[in-house]
């Protein structure tokens, strides 16, 4: 038995699949919620080029991979095919654990894998700089490697709050040649004017978001470059899944649960698209998609104000209790169904050919350090959400006494993310209760008095 | 008092993730820390009804939303 599985880079997939072609019904563009009119290329067309744009909304089964991008992909890629016996012997289970180790490119993630060809499509349409925004650290680390590797200039707006507090992702893209700033800035509009009201404002994803896009619309040959939720950056992760299905044919195996952390959907289509294809076309396989508890997008719903409420007893209410079939207005029955999720992701739950699991913070960080602890590798806080649900599934399949091949992401080490186990350890992360004290001077500098 | 905040890939303080919206509280901040404290008794304290509607009302914006919007709004100040 072994615990890896190589494929040959003679081996590698050629062509990324494109789920759109396959899907039982139509993926529909998405509305703007302020204008209810769909948002089209052309609206598109000033941060991201046309090459791209072409992809994002192309109904081929299979988009070629150009030779220029196997070449920078042959750095780590194929990934290796893991079996997690120390883990199946750790839980005592009969279920064969397999994962995709994603953690071995440079950054460290699976985000590379759409910022190689993006960057790559830049370049040949003639861009020159590229810049984006990044909270983790871990697309701009991966976006600064890609523009490195094809020679262009990358701009990464950090939120100043991660700048400060991350430095070693900072030095990472610095290291690519990436130039690296907190944001808010003073080198945008978006950014100038909370950089003057407090020169060290912690900033917030969303500011960061709007002095990346300012810079490509008013910078010279320069576009924007995002690293979740479109369709052709989960088609470009595809190559995941497309690889694993040869990895998995090379022992014989087929998988019965195919699991993948998702935040906005990047890594977890990557894997799980070209098996959703078979379950499609009539495979018997479970697939589930791993979220947070405290931010529910695909099991629940987001936090709305619930305007009906007078009494003001109750003002917030989670979306999901008002009932599972609640479409609120404006919101069409298609992509945008789970909100701030990839469509391609949201429409695959509401076909049943996905389903969504949601785990909290402690039992994912646990789940992190029975990993560490069998398997050995540190995995990435958003990986802890996969493991948690294949130990749930690895259980399962003890108490039905089930030999189930569960296969799963490891979509990235953790490694930059020290501190964060270092607070779990510590015990800082466990649940206890906000004392009265702290509650009360909150209240005071939120109400300024 | 601290979470794992996955949007930024670190340790935040219950101080940021109330204010970190030009002074209003993050969309999730109800998700992040309801096992913590009663979220919704604070905020019922701290906000006034416009504001837990600015920060409540809808759905929040998705990325593509906003970044039409950043655009719309940059093609109008030109």
């Amino acid at each position: 038995m072994n615990k890896k599985i190589f494929l040959n880079e003679t081996d590698i997939p050629r062509e990324w699949y494109n789920i759109q072609a396959d899907l039982p019904t139509p993926v529909p563009p998405p509305l703007h919620p302020g204008t209810g009119q769909p948002i089209t290329p052309d609206m598109l067309a000033p941060i991201f080029p046309m090459n791209l744009i072409e992809q994002e909304i192309s109904q081929e089964r299979w988009i070629k991979i150009p030779h220029e991008v196997l070449e920078k992909l042959y750095m780590w890629r194929p990934s290796p095919l893991y079996r997690a016996t120390n883990l199946e012997k750790f839980l005592d289970t009969p279920a064969r654990i397999y994962y995709k180790n994603e953690g071995v490119s440079p950054p460290g993630s699976h985000k590379p894998n759409t910022a190689i060809p993006q960057v790559y499509y830049n370049k040949i349409f003639g861009i020159k700089r590229i810049s984006t925004e990044t909270g983790a650290g871990q697309w701009g680390s991966a976006l600064s490697f890609a523009c490195n590797q094809f020679d262009l200039e990358a701009k990464v707006y950090m939120v100043r709050v991660s700048y400060n507090q991350k430095p070693y992702r900072r030095v990472m893209m610095e290291t690519w040649g990436a130039k690296c700033v907190p944001s808010p800035s003073p080198e945008t509009s978006a950014g100038k004017k909370f950089f003057e009201e407090n020169p060290e404002h912690p900033g917030s994803l969303g500011i960061a978001i709007s002095e990346a896009v300012e810079d490509a619309v008013t910078s010279k040959d320069t576009r924007y470059a995002l690293g979740s939720v479109l369709n052709h950056v989960l088609m470009h992760q595809t190559i995941i899944g497309l690889e694993a299905q040869k990895q998995m044919a090379m022992i014989n195996k087929y998988p019965n649960v195919i699991i993948g952390c998702c935040g906005g959907g990047s890594n977890f289509p990557g894997l799980s698209f070209p098996y959703v294809r078979d379950k499609i076309y009539g495979r018997d396989l479970q697939v589930i998609a791993c979220e947070p508890t405290s931010c529910p997008t695909m099991t629940k719903g987001p936090y709305v104000y619930d305007f009906g409420d007078t009494a003001k007893t109750t003002p917030l209410l989670p979306m999901h209790s008002l009932g599972s079939g609640f479409i609120p207005a404006g919101i069409h029955a298609g992509g945008l169904r789970y909100h701030g999720m990839a469509p391609l992701v949201s429409r695959c739950i509401t076909d049943g050919l996905i389903e969504a699991r949601a785990f909290n913070q402690l039992e994912t960080f646990a789940a992190g350090l029975t990993w560490a602890r069998t398997e050995g590798f540190i995995p990435a806080p958003e990986t802890n959400h996969a493991i948690a649900s294949v130990i749930e599934e690895a259980k399962r399949a003890k108490e039905e006494g089930k030999e189930k091949v569960i296969l799963f992401n490891w979509s990235g080490h953790g490694i930059i993310d020290l501190a964060a186990y270092d607070a779990y350890l510590a015990g800082k992360l466990t649940d206890y209760e906000m004392p009265s004290e702290e509650i009360e001077r909150l209240v005071c500098d939120l109400k300024r008095c | 008092m601290e979470i794992y905040c996955l949007q930024l890939g670190m340790l935040t303080k219950f101080d940021y993730c109330v204010s970190m919206n030009e002074g209003l509280p993050c969309r999730n901040l109800i998700g992040c820390w309801r096992d913590r404290t009663d979220v919704v008794a604070f905020l019922n304290k701290t906000l006034t009804e416009d504001e837990l509607r600015k920060t409540f009302s809808g759905l929040p914006k998705s990325k593509i939303d906003r970044i039409v919007d950043i655009i719309k709004s940059l093609k109008k100040e030109d």
